[in-house]
């Protein structure tokens, strides 16, 4: 292709273009999904039996934090999807391994004022029920939020998917951890990480799937 | 040194719908671009061609361009993808990255014995269109796969893809792999 013929192809389609907000209110998108994955399952279901022994601090309050977290990872993922803005890799590390660090600490610190042990009897049916039902309330989120950093230009794929997926993951477990009864840390750091974690992956899979052909 | 705030003007102007600013834009970036391709590819033909994909990757891209930080990050970070690509595209389809032209194609001696027969006419007719046409163009013809892509519209790679799958094809349909017994008389 000679400049000239590349200058015919831009001519071909070429118009005026606004440019993409910043990535902070892009991520605002996601919040009426997000809001109701925070309170569907305790709309739906139920608050958690010991809701009056860990007050409105522990329960709604790292909730809400673990939502925050949550939707400032999906902005975090919005910036990445711009080229240019990429985020470093001790950057990287720490949008990763930060929250995950504080769902461990909100579980630990959630279990040490009440921990509701479960049953062995049950422990693997009620952590399957836990796990299927955090990731699948992220994934609207998920499908959501990739839609829109695709809608961008991700150099990065795996890495823009992987932040959406575990923001998302965040969110809805925020709201799933209101309703579980069971603070029994083994239980929430297996079956709610885990959701967190099939989240991270199918986010990391759908922004594969919807990455930028560059040729 | 290319002068941010003159780059930050004409990429404005670009989203905004200049036109003319494409022609500046590309003035100013492609000099940088192609240095930047030629350090890694070790190739000015193939240096050139990657610059007109930035290029297009760059128009794709411009709704994502933010005035208020610098240009040339933005323009850089689709530059490196753009290597990355043809760099992931040439490992995933090694003879793509040879010039056909260089290669030894043990069905070009075969073709000169085929030339006349049936077989070769019944065996092109199975390959896909746009296959055939690069194969007829650059093998039959002699055209140059620049001509080839000129005229088809696509790059220059493309064009030299087309025709070794195609020629990939016409041999093992010559080799009776394919279903041309099937098709016209």
């Amino acid at each position: 292709m000679t400049p000239a013929e590349l200058r015919a192809h831009i001519a071909a389609d070429y118009a005026a273009v606004r440019p993409l907000p910043s990535p902070l209110l892009r991520a605002l998108w996601v919040a009426p999904f997000a809001l109701l994955a925070l309170l569907a399952a305790p709309a739906f279901f139920n608050v958690r039996s010991d809701a009056a022994q860990l007050g409105w601090r522990t329960l709604w309050g790292a909730s809400l934090l673990q939502f925050g977290i949550g939707f400032v990872l999906i902005a975090a993922a919005l910036r990445e999807s711009i080229p240019g803005r990429a985020w470093t890799s001790g950057q990287l590390l720490l949008w990763i391994a930060g929250p995950l660090l504080t769902l461990i600490v909100l579980t630990l610190s959630t279990a040490a004022v009440s921990e509701i042990p479960l049953g062995a009897r049950v422990w693997w049916r009620v952590g399957a029920m836990c796990l299927a039902g955090s990731a699948a309330m992220a994934l609207p989120i998920v499908a959501l939020a990739n839609v829109l950093a695709a809608r961008a230009y991700p150099t990065r794929p795996l890495i823009t998917g992987l932040l959406v997926g575990l923001g998302a993951g965040l969110m809805a477990d925020a709201g799933w951890r209101i309703f579980c009864h069971f603070g029994e840390p083994a239980h929430v750091l297996s079956a709610h990480l885990g959701g967190v974690i099939v989240a991270a992956a199918s986010g990391a899979t759908l922004a594969f799937t919807l990455r930028t052909p560059a040729r | 040194m290319i002068d941010d705030r003159a780059l930050r003007e004409l990429m404005g102007e670009y989203q905004q719908g200049r036109f003319e600013a494409v022609d500046d834009l590309f003035a100013a970036l492609a000099p940088v671009l192609r240095r930047y391709l030629i350090a890694h590819a070790r190739d000015g033909a193939r240096a050139d061609d990657l610059v007109q994909d930035v290029f297009l990757q760059l128009h794709r891209a411009r709704h994502t361009y933010d005035p208020a930080y610098p240009v040339m990050p933005w323009v850089m970070a689709i530059a490196r993808h753009v290597w990355l690509m043809d760099q992931r595209t040439r490992a995933r389809r090694p003879w793509a990255s040879e010039d056909v032209t260089e290669m030894e194609l043990p069905a070009r001696g075969e073709a000169a014995a085929y030339t006349e027969k049936a077989d070769v006419r019944r065996a092109l007719d199975q390959v896909a269109p746009s296959r055939r046409d690069a194969v007829i163009q650059h093998h039959v013809w002699g055209h140059s796969f620049k001509h080839i892509a000129g005229k088809a519209g696509i790059t220059e790679t493309a064009a030299k893809l087309r025709s070794s799958r195609g020629m990939a094809q016409l041999r093992m349909l010559l080799k009776g792999h394919g279903p041309q017994k099937a098709q016209k008389p």
